[in-house]
């Protein structure tokens, strides 16, 4: 645009993004680009096992369209605010900070917004709820690559992504996407997971590779991406989940809970290598200059 | 035009601003990673402003007398450049304007752009 022109677009500004969860040390947001890949199973569970280490965690859940935190962590309640400092007070579960669209809106009632209204209500759960000091916070993303993820890589300061994939070609193709994405935004990816990875039957001890299998260690490798490990496929962890206890309480000696738990070690390494590495951006503070 | 190599270079080694610097009342000083460094005018980065507005309007064209608002007549001036998520910067400017996101790769393949008008 030209500087002598009539700005129309004066007018159009937004205020400059507010600095959000400057108390947070590590934000992780666990992503896919296809949806069904069990991204929140990952999400809830790795969030678990961080918070067994004796860190302070919270869980974000993104999916404004389809929240599935309150039925996989067990809770009906709704957040309340705080008069005193005008912000939500997060619900308390297993040891976990949690916000979700799910605790706000009725479990039969469809959200039908258009983005900007996403928008708001994501960075509302970033800027306007009390999560305190934390040593994480998990943000369980929605599929793909739109108006959410979009939002959180532009306001929130994201210390790394996981994906999570499962191993065959349709969704190693959107995964592909997500990290794509996430590189072009500059987030740091911290490693990819693959789940439904292999299936072992409990009477013949065989094991099935239902979807296939190795794919996700496979993209890692042409991608350059570490592998953070793959998680099989386990009744309990549905059982688990749809019972508001997630695996890893569920059934803690499970092989999906030992592969989550080493899932989760894997994460802390890439997380301390990454943050090791990472300085602030600098910013600059013009006011006066030139006036 | 914007380098597409510039803009494919900057995203492939994520070369990043470690110091920005304002070079006297009309320029503006980032140096990068790799050590290059950058010298924009204010002028230059409020003409090129990425955003969706500021864009379309460029290709209007201009008409042949302007009337401009008193705040409208000032050059340009930032009053801040904060980050936006780890990939770009948002510049408040003096006449309000706040919505242009100016990502590393297009300040990188900006700053090409100007030394080549410069040469010209």
């Amino acid at each position: 645009m030209s500087t002598n022109q009539p700005g129309p677009s004066a007018s159009f500004g937004t205020p400059p993004p507010p600095k959000l969860l400057s108390g947070v040390k590590n934000i992780i947001a666990v992503a896919s680009g296809k949806g069904g890949v069990g991204k929140s199973t990952v999400a809830v569970n790795l969030a678990m096992v961080l918070a067994e280490t004796g860190a302070s965690v919270g869980l974000l859940d993104t999916d404004i369209y389809g929240p599935s935190l309150p039925l996989m962590m067990g809770i009906c309640e709704r957040p309340t605010g705080d008069p005193r400092t005008g912000l939500l007070t997060p619900l308390e579960k297993h040891g976990l900070k949690l916000m979700s669209m799910g605790f706000i809106s009725d479990e039969k009632t469809a959200v039908i917004w258009r983005g900007p209204m996403v928008h708001k209500m994501i960075t509302t759960f970033m800027g306007q709820v009390d999560w305190g000091t934390l040593d994480y916070l998990v943000m369980d993303l929605p599929p793909g690559t739109g108006d959410a993820q979009l939002t959180i890589t532009q306001t929130a300061p994201l210390t790394g992504a996981v994906i999570v994939t499962t191993p065959q070609d349709v969704s190693l193709i959107d995964a592909r996407k997500g990290l794509l994405m996430f590189q072009q935004v500059n987030v740091p990816v911290l490693g990819i997971v693959e789940n439904m990875s292999y299936f072992v039957c409990d009477e013949c001890n065989k094991r099935h590779e239902i979807f296939r299998h190795g794919g996700g260690r496979r993209a890692s490798e042409e991608l350059g991406i570490p592998f953070l490990g793959e998680v099989p496929l386990d009744p309990r962890v549905t059982l688990g989940g749809d019972q508001g206890a997630p695996v890893v309480t569920f059934a803690p000696d499970s092989p999906a809970s030992q592969a989550l738990r080493d899932v989760a070690r894997n994460l802390i390494v890439q997380l301390e290598a990454t943050a090791a590495q990472r300085i602030p951006l600098p910013t600059l503070n013009l006011t006066g200059i030139g006036k | 035009m914007i380098d597409e190599q510039a803009m494919t270079l900057a995203t492939q080694t994520t070369i990043e601003p470690v110091e920005l610097k304002a070079d006297g009342p009309d320029r503006l000083l980032i140096v990068w990673s790799d050590g290059r460094r950058s010298v924009f005018t204010w002028g230059f980065l409020r003409e090129h402003c990425p955003c969706a507005m500021c864009r379309t309007e460029a290709e209007k064209p201009k008409p042949l007398l302007m009337v401009l608002k008193p705040q409208e007549a000032q050059p340009p001036r930032p009053l801040s450049m904060e980050p936006v998520g780890r990939y770009a910067y948002h510049i408040t400017w003096n006449d309000g304007h706040t919505s242009g996101i100016y990502s590393f790769e297009r300040l990188l393949a900006l700053a090409q752009q100007q030394d080549t008008q410069k040469r010209l």
